[in-house]
């Protein structure tokens, strides 16, 4: 198949499997490896080179961290302009290098920042760009399968790009795994490839006033989740103290996060995170589609609520029917006994 | 720039997602016929338009894509205050991914000299996000997605936006014209004024453009669409243990295995 209109693109002109490397301050994205592992799959099963792009300024090190990682070469866009991140400069330098390297495919994270440079740079590219991933794949001719819930994970649709280049996916944090972090080889430099910088400051079309980041919570990293719904009523405690029982972290649904009970970077959900912990305790939440999406991929969901008819029993291992005010305190109270007893 | 500011915000009709539920043992939606309704996210981007043009004057246009029926959310946007609205409807539209889509929104607010576009976040039945930054990179304008709040500043013609990133936020000052992307439940959406209500379902006709209007017709549809849709499977339902207990004593033991 030709490309019929659009760029009228030969795609064996395309190959090999990029990275983005999302990174901020010098920090990299824990997605950014996760996609990094899951590349080197890709690339492997296509016989091509995995290749890491970093972009940033004074950022070599995450470029050496990439092919010690498993990267074949990393491409290192090392300048001022790109740090902080912004859409445009990221934008004008990956379009330059996807117009003179090719790759065939690119995957990035689907944070706020990947989906934000993913959706920039698809256009230029006339690139064929499918959204929160959850399954990556390549057939038998090496055209990327990319997967992904539709609407209310009820299907799986498989989006391939068969007439344009790059292929690109974004992927949430938390659906593959990073594997383990390997120390820098001492040739690791000579794969990193420094690449001209095609943007100038003066060329921008925003200024980054401010940015303020840290010490806000990141619940994809938790092993154990207690999230509260509507059913907390304004009264996120017994949450609070049975996460901190557990040595896990209070989560919520989109409407507890709503009602200011619980703060956004702890919402769970199709416009929040997906989260994949060892035991998510769902109280007082109803199951809305919208909510089960992000918490499914959970090893064992305990459901509490008052309605025995709500639809998260459905979706959960085990349901107790009650008011969470009750049930969850005395639940914390039996783990804080039994791990005295323990100690 | 004293003359207010031009400002586009844009819409999609979407199936109704309140009532949708999994069935757990199929895996597949109880949809129940959901009726079509304005994409909620782009309530906040509605309102934060017409907050817009309360802070600097100007113009607040709707525009949307879709077969004449989704002309009925333009009609809730003026409803709620907006002065017009532009529905871009043309069987060459249909098949279209987010690569034409953006690329007709694009030029649909180059022909209406925008000075800021709006969208919501993400729309609810597709949620890829990616049309506010393809509209913005299709026109070489600058961009701001998951923006919280909105600072103008019409002597300097810059729009600072209020951004949420991950672990924090950052404020970020663009020059004009800019496509804002709102977070979703961003702002509280003011209610529809009763006058505005009934002159929406009265008297409001849309402009209708068609892809010929916009000098796009061999760029848009399927055809020109990168991403195909290779395949649909049946989410297989997560398997769950589906056990009721009747004491907190009966699920510690459980929770106990899993500890």
């Amino acid at each position: 198949m030709s490309a019929a209109s659009g760029p009228g693109i030969d795609v064996a002109d395309y190959r090999d499997v990029w990275v983005f490397v999302e990174q901020h301050e010098g920090e990299a994205a824990p997605v950014s490896w996760e996609l990094l592992a899951k590349g080197r799959e890709l690339a492997d099963e296509t016989g091509e080179s995995l290749v890491a792009l970093v972009v940033g300024d004074g950022v070599a090190h995450l470029a050496e961290e990439a092919v010690a990682r498993g990267a074949d070469r990393a491409l290192l866009a090392d300048d001022p302009v790109f740090e902080p991140y912004r859409a445009d400069p990221y934008g004008e330098q990956f379009r330059a290098l996807v117009e003179a390297r090719k790759p065939s495919i690119v995957l990035i994270g689907g944070t706020h920042t990947g989906r934000d440079f993913a959706g920039r740079v698809a256009v230029p590219a006339h690139a064929g760009l499918t959204a929160d991933c959850t399954e990556l794949a390549v057939d038998e001719e090496g055209l990327l399968l990319a997967s992904r819930p539709t609407f209310g994970g009820s299907a799986m649709a498989t989006i391939k790009c068969p007439a344009h280049r790059p292929q690109m996916a974004t992927v949430r944090a938390g659906v593959f795994d990073a594997g383990e972090p390997a120390e820098p080889t001492e040739n690791a430099a000579d794969a990193v490839e420094s690449v001209e910088v095609v943007v100038a400051e003066e060329d921008t079309l925003s200024t980054v006033l401010e940015r303020v980041v840290g010490g806000v919570v990141d619940i994809t990293d938790a092993d154990v989740i207690v999230a509260g719904g509507a059913g907390c009523e304004g009264d996120v405690t017994p949450l609070v103290e049975l996460a901190e029982a557990l040595g896990g972290e209070v989560a919520a649904t989109r409407a507890a996060v709503e009602e200011g009970w619980v703060e956004p970077a702890r919402q769970v959900g199709q416009t929040g995170k997906t989260v994949r912990p060892q035991l998510y305790i769902a109280a007082g939440i109803s199951g809305a589609v919208q909510h089960l999406e992000g918490m499914n991929g959970s090893d064992v969901v305990v459901a509490v609520n008052t309605d025995p008819n709500a639809p998260i029993f459905e979706h959960a291992d085990y349901g107790i029917v009650g008011d969470l005010h009750e049930v969850l305190p005395a639940l914390t109270a039996m783990v804080r006994e039994k791990q005295e007893v323990a100690a | 720039m004293n003359d207010g500011w031009n400002i586009v915000v844009c819409v999609k009709q979407v199936p109704d997602a309140d009532d949708v539920t999994i069935d757990p043992d199929t895996g597949t939606l109880n949809r129940s016929d959901a009726p079509a309704v304005l994409n909620k996210p782009d309530h906040n981007a509605v309102e934060s338009a017409l907050a817009l043009r309360d802070a600097v004057g100007g113009t607040v246009t709707a525009v949307t894509m879709g077969p004449p029926p989704a002309s009925a959310v333009l009609q809730a946007a003026v409803a709620a205050g907006a002065d017009g609205g532009v529905l871009l409807t043309d069987r060459a539209f249909g098949g279209s991914d987010t690569w034409p889509t953006s690329l007709a929104l694009a030029r649909a607010a180059e022909e209406l000299d925008a000075d800021v576009v709006i969208c919501g976040e993400e729309s609810t039945d597709s949620s890829t996000g990616q049309v506010p930054p393809g509209i913005a990179a299709h026109n070489g304008w600058a961009q701001l997605t998951y923006t919280e709040s909105l600072d103008p500043r019409p002597d300097e013609g810059v729009l600072v936006g209020t951004r949420d990133v991950e672990g924090g936020y950052e404020r970020v000052a663009t020059a004009l014209p800019v496509v804002v992307a709102m977070v979703f439940g961003a702002n509280d959406p003011r209610p529809a004024g009763l006058h505005r209500k009934i002159f929406a379902e009265t008297e409001f006709e849309p402009v209708q453009w068609t892809a010929a209007d916009l000098g796009i017709e061999d760029r848009v549809g399927l055809v020109n669409s990168p991403t195909k849709v290779g395949g649909m499977d049946t989410a297989s339902p997560v398997e769950r243990e589906r056990t009721r207990v009747d004491s907190v004593e009966a699920l510690y033991d459980h929770l106990a295995e899993v500890l």
